[in-house]
């Protein structure tokens, strides 16, 4: 009997070695330590035993029952582990490989370039403000202090729809606009951004439609060194902390004095190169102090009443923000060259 | 306005300054040097040398043997392949090791004989050869007899000199002179001016001219003239030539020369006419008749309108005032005596004429910016002068001045200046003294008035200079822009916000870029043609557009009155460069005339249009993605109308009859019967010419839209009770828009259904040919209690009679 037991023990553990998933284990337990298993069935032959025999088997087999059950579990939480093992590995992705990506939609270029200078202005106090791009002579010319056969005219080729309509040359007709809206109320803060158009054949750095943004000022005792205070902010936000600025002479019919206003060459930083002529300073927008008789005629009498105006071209701004070389680009809206703005940029 | 540093020079004293200071200095004054640069390229080592002998070359038929004699030890041997080379000439000779523009010269042999220099070209010289007669172009440059023999060329041609670009501001006519330049760098640095004093003396008169002025025009302020008799038409001195030639102007002969320098010199064009030419002895100014006619000195007739002045005789015109002169009065080289003509016309005439006669000229570009009045004698007399000296001619007339102006009129204009107004303009605390020693320097009078006022009586040939602002600017460029300080606007605070309209404007650009559309910028020009390409046809609206007077180009004639074109260009140039998905908007203007011929403003209306062509996703490993279709541009405009605050109840779609949608694939958005917009599948004939694939089109009106939105919102309360679904499956005809039978639906299921949604529409053979099978999603809720399921049933079952009497609708099972 105890013989039987021991070759039965053998076998049991000689089988659970090959037994390496979850179903053969069960198997085998139900085979050997189920209830009508060979352990069961053992000890219900034990009542053919002797009395003195029974302890020493019951023993016995209580041991075997041990050390089985002990191996079986071992075996067990092993094939488990294995298991899961295989599982977690078959579970695993490539996490290199693409995600749905959406597609991404670019701002276009002088749009990102307005709306960063409109942000800064509203910071200002300003608001916004556009106009028709189908102007009158009026307004285009006559109440910006440019009479008809002004020689400053020349400065501007226009696009004539006929001889009293036009499509305007600059965003500077809003200011005549606005302020004939709004007298006497005080201040006036605006800056108007918009397309604009010459007559001019396009090439790399000319083109019959660009874009201007206006500003104005008007208020009691406004002076050019306040004009100074806005554009010097102004810069250093635009194009970075340790911006400064040059104020040159210049000429417009309705600003008086007029300025150029220079900012240090963003690529050079002012050591000269050849976008700056090696001159060390880049020709950013033109300004200067309104005109008492675009004053006058927008309907601002009052003596102490001043303002300052200043424009500039968002093309340019952007050419120098992003290195677009060729204006045209911008009404080309080439999609090689819009994927590139999805990302952020200054 | 070109300058040479040396003859600037001549006016003003530049000792201790550079041609570089001068240029920084004037540039940071507003009179900008756009380039500088040296006469002629670097020339060392050439020399005026005599031609003694002319032999043939013993190995070439086309080279020349020359002896030349340079004033320095034995003559030289020099090879010239130039034909007009011949003895006795002076010619310029670069001797052994002499520096060209082009390069080094050193003797060499050529065809076996050695030649011992080079006899230069202007050219080679580094001259104009443009500008230059063509006598000196072909062939080496054949200097005058007189040129002493052995000196350099260097100086003999002043070539040692600098020219400045000047970009004026057009403002600053008074620079488009050396005089006026003068003045300013005398300004700079406060030195004083020296213009050549030309009195011409009545005693000098050997013989007497008679001629007479009259002036019958208004546009003829001042009219000066001079007899100048015995003239010798020559070439005019090498030295006026070379400064005439360094500004850009050719140089043509003595008396033509001599105007020109004078009018360069002064700023004060002058003409010279040939005194037999003139009738009676009479010059007379007036207004041109209509449809008369002037043959101009380049020979074309010209009909000039009765806007332009004409300087006549009593018989004839005898050339178009301030623009160009007559044929009939040319200087030529028979001309005995001439004319002299100073004069100032009218800015705008001239300008006029010259605009409408394509004939602007150096004379018209200043008589249009307007000349100063006071010294057009003084030019007179220097010319007159001049011609004396350069033409032997006798002065056979004192100067004649006719004017229509009254005195007081001319008199010295006066601005008074009040030191508080300039200090609080520039914000910068210049003081009285500071701004009378800048009139000092600009050679500006002044009367001080009080420690607060003083007035300035500003000078004729500073016209630009009127207001009192004007004189701010004088003191701020003078004392210099960088001396402004930087201050903070003070005031009223401003709150800087986006209007409504910018707000929105923003929101929906965002909501269009979130869903991958790239934003594209497109020109408002176009032409007409192009609406041909989308299928449009006359009568269609679009086809009303406005039209420019002065186009430049046949593709820009005419403001757009529709985007799509513009789109689908874009579309095709980017499908030309392999692009195959295009997903683009654009917000742009439209333009509708009120009228054609538009005559007044247009409406310009701001649209929100885009296009989709080509895959929904990018193509990935995570299988197949699918092409864009009418409900994508559907979705999307609705998604952005929600954005908007347009609720979907708002809006009703209507199929469009646009020629460039695919019929049955889109439709016209209204809202209380406005139309708002319109999007559909454009069609394949035109989305093929553009090279395309299937492309989908929106179009929104942004004004419309604006009108509808609501922009205030106030939540509802969430509920409190449980809501009740049920899904019914109805099986309609295939044609019927399945928003009539949700409409059915919201109208016939009472106030407690709170939502009806389409989530299946399914055709097939299970429900017949003509049929199909809507299956919606309707939610109950009472806001006080739970609905039973009998309620809920006899609400289904009205609904369900009245789609049965609608529609014919049956539940499908
Ligand atoms: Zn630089």
């Amino acid at each position: 009997m105890l013989e039987r037991l021991q070759a039965m023990k053998d076998q049991a553990l000689a089988d659970l070695t090959n037994k390496d998933d979850i179903v053969a284990l069960e198997a085998w337990r139900v085979m050997y330590l189920g209830k009508k298993g060979e352990l069961s069935t053992a000890l219900r032959s034990m009542g053919s035993l002797s009395q003195e025999e029974r302890p020493v088997v019951g023993q016995v087999v209580n041991e075997i029952r041990a050390v089985l059950e002990q191996t079986f579990e071992t075996k067990r939480s092993q094939v488990l582990q294995k298991a899961a093992n295989e599982e977690e590995r078959r579970n695993q992705l490539d996490i290199t490989l693409p995600g749905r990506t959406p597609f991404l939609g670019a701002e276009h270029p002088l749009q990102k370039v307005i709306r960063r200078i409109e942000d800064i202005f509203l910071g200002f106090g300003f608001t916004i403000e556009e106009g028709p791009h189908v102007e009158t002579d009026y307004f285009n010319f006559e109440a910006l202090n440019l009479p008809k056969d002004h020689p400053a005219r020349d400065m501007q080729d226009t696009f004539y729809i006929h001889s009293e309509l036009l499509l305007r040359t600059h965003t500077s007709p809003m200011q005549a606009r606005t302020l004939l809206a709004r007298q006497p109320e005080l201040p006036v803060r605006i800056i108007v951004p918009g397309r604009v158009y010459r007559r001019d054949d396009d090439d790399a750095t000319h083109s019959h439609e660009f874009t201007q943004m206006e500003g104005l000022v008007v208020d009691h005792g406004i002076s050019m060194s306040d004009l100074k205070g806005v554009l010097l902010t102004f810069a250093k936000e635009l194009f970075g902390e340790h911006q400064q600025i040059r104020l040159r002479p210049s000429f417009f019919p309705f600003t008086e004095p007029s300025a150029e206003m220079d900012v240090r060459c963003i690529y050079c930083g002012g050591d000269g190169c050849s976008t700056c002529k090696h001159t060390g300073w880049i020709e950013i927008l033109g300004c200067g102090m309104v005109h008492p008789h675009v004053l006058t005629m927008g309907g601002y009498h009052e003596e102490g009443i001043t303002g300052f105006a200043f424009g500039m071209g968002m093309e340019r701004i952007a050419m120098l923000l992003y290195g677009i070389t060729d204006i045209r680009q911008f009404y080309m809206n080439d999609l090689r060259l819009l994927d590139q703005f999805t990302q952020i940029a200054r | 306005m070109k300058i040479t540093w040396n003859w600037l020079g001549e006016y003003v004293d530049l000792a201790g300054l550079t041609p570089e200071k001068v240029a920084t200095d004037l540039t940071n004054a507003g009179i900008p040097v756009e380039w500088m640069q040296p006469l002629s390229g670097q020339v060392k080592d050439v020399v005026i040398g005599k031609v003694l002998t002319v032999e043939a070359h013993p190995n070439a038929d086309r080279l020349r043997v020359c002896k030349v004699d340079v004033a320095k030890g034995d003559p030289l041997t020099i090879v010239c392949g130039a034909k007009n080379v011949a003895p006795d000439q002076n010619v310029p000779v670069a001797i052994d090791g002499a520096i060209l523009p082009g390069g080094k010269i050193k003797r060499s042999k050529l065809r076996g004989v050695e030649s011992q220099g080079m006899i230069c070209s202007a050219g080679e010289l580094g001259l104009d050869a443009r500008l230059l007669p063509k006598e000196q172009t072909q062939g080496i440059f054949v200097l005058p007899q007189d040129a002493p023999v052995g000196e350099s060329i260097v100086s003999y041609l002043s070539l040692d000199d600098m020219v400045m670009e000047l970009e004026l501001t057009p403002n600053r006519s008074d620079c488009l002179s050396l005089r006026g330049v003068a003045y300013e760098v005398a300004a700079l640095y406060g030195r004083s001016i020296h213009m050549p004093d030309a009195v011409v003396k009545e005693s000098s008169l050997a013989e007497k001219l008679p001629l007479s002025v009259e002036i019958a025009t208004e546009h003829c302020s001042l009219y000066t003239a001079q007899v100048v008799s015995n003239l010798k038409l020559s070439a005019s001195p090498l030295w006026m030539q070379m400064r005439l030639l360094a500004v850009g102007t050719r140089p043509i002969n003595n008396l033509v020369d001599i105007t020109n320098y004078v009018m360069y010199e002064w700023g004060q064009p002058l003409h010279a006419f040939d005194y037999d030419a003139i009738s009676e002895h009479k010059i007379v100014v007036r207004q041109a008749h209509t449809t008369e006619t002037v043959m101009t000195l380049d020979g074309e007739v010209r009909e000039v309108s009765s806007s332009a002045i004409l300087i006549a005789d009593p018989q004839k015109a005898l050339g178009l005032a301030g623009v160009m002169g007559g044929r009939n009065s040319e200087v030529t080289e028979y001309t005995r005596a001439v004319v002299i003509e100073s004069a100032v016309f009218d800015p705008v005439s001239t300008r006029q004429v010259a605009r409408q006669l394509a004939l602007r000229s150096e004379a018209s570009l200043r008589f249009e910016k307007g000349i100063d009045e006071d010294i057009t004698l003084q030019a007179l007399a220097r010319a007159a002068q001049l011609m004396e000296t350069f033409a032997q001619g006798n002065i056979a007339s004192n100067s004649i001045a006719k004017s229509t102006k009254i005195v007081e009129q001319r008199q010295v204009k006066q601005i008074a200046v009040f030191v508080k107004h300039i200090q609080s303009l520039l914000g910068y605390a210049i003081s009285q003294s500071e701004m009378l020693e800048v009139c000092k320097r600009l050679g500006f009078t002044v009367r001080v008035v009080s420690d607060e006022e003083f007035h300035v009586f500003v000078p004729s040939r500073r016209q630009d200079i009127t207001i009192e602002a004007d004189m701010a600017e004088e003191f701020a460029r003078l004392v210099g822009y960088d001396r402004i300080p930087v201050s903070v606007m003070r005031g009223q605070l401003t709150a800087g916000v986006l209007k409504p309209a910018q707000h929105l404007k923003r929101t929906l650009r965002n909501f269009l870029l979130d869903r991958g559309l790239h934003e594209v910028w497109t020109y408002s020009l176009t032409a007409p043609k192009v609406l041909a390409n989308v299928l449009i046809d006359e009568g269609h609206p679009a086809t009303k557009m406005g039209m420019l007077l002065n186009p430049l180009s046949e593709d820009r004639v005419g403001l757009r009155t529709i985007v799509l074109p513009s789109l689908l260009e874009v579309a095709a140039y980017n499908s030309n460069r392999g692009q195959k998905n295009i997903r683009i908007f654009e917000f742009a203007t439209i333009f509708l005339p009120n009228q054609i011929p538009m005559l007044d403003q247009p409406v310009e209306a701001p649209h929100i249009t885009g296009l989709l062509s080509g895959q929904v996703e990018s193509v990935g490993p995570h299988g197949e993605t699918r092409l864009f279709d009418f409900y994508d541009v559907s979705g999307i405009v609705h998604a952005l109308l929600t954005t908007s605050g347009i609720a979907q109840d708002q809006i009703s779609l209507v199929r469009s009859k646009e020629p460039y949608y695919q019929t049955g694939q889109c439709a016209e958005i209204y809202s209380k019967n406005v139309l708002i917009g319109s999007f559909g599948k454009i069609k394949t004939t035109v989305t093929e010419c553009y090279d395309l694939q299937e492309s989908f089109y929106f179009d929104l009106d942004f004004f419309m839209m604006q009108k509808l939105i609501k922009s205030d919102l106030t939540v509802r309360e969430l509920p409190k009770t449980p809501g009740a679904e049920r899904d019914l499956a109805l099986v309609v005809d295939r044609d019927l828009p399945v928003q009539q039978v949700v409409d059915a639906v919201k109208n016939s299921a009472g106030h407690e259904l709170e939502n009806v949604s389409v989530f299946d529409v399914y055709t097939g053979d299970k429900v017949g040919a003509d049929k199909k099978s809507v299956a919606l999603h309707l939610v109950f809720r009472a806001d006080d209690r739970t609905l039973t399921d009998q309620e809920i049933l006899a609400k289904v079952e009205t609904v369900l009679n009245v789609v049965k009497d609608e529609f014919g609708a049956y539940l499908r099972f």
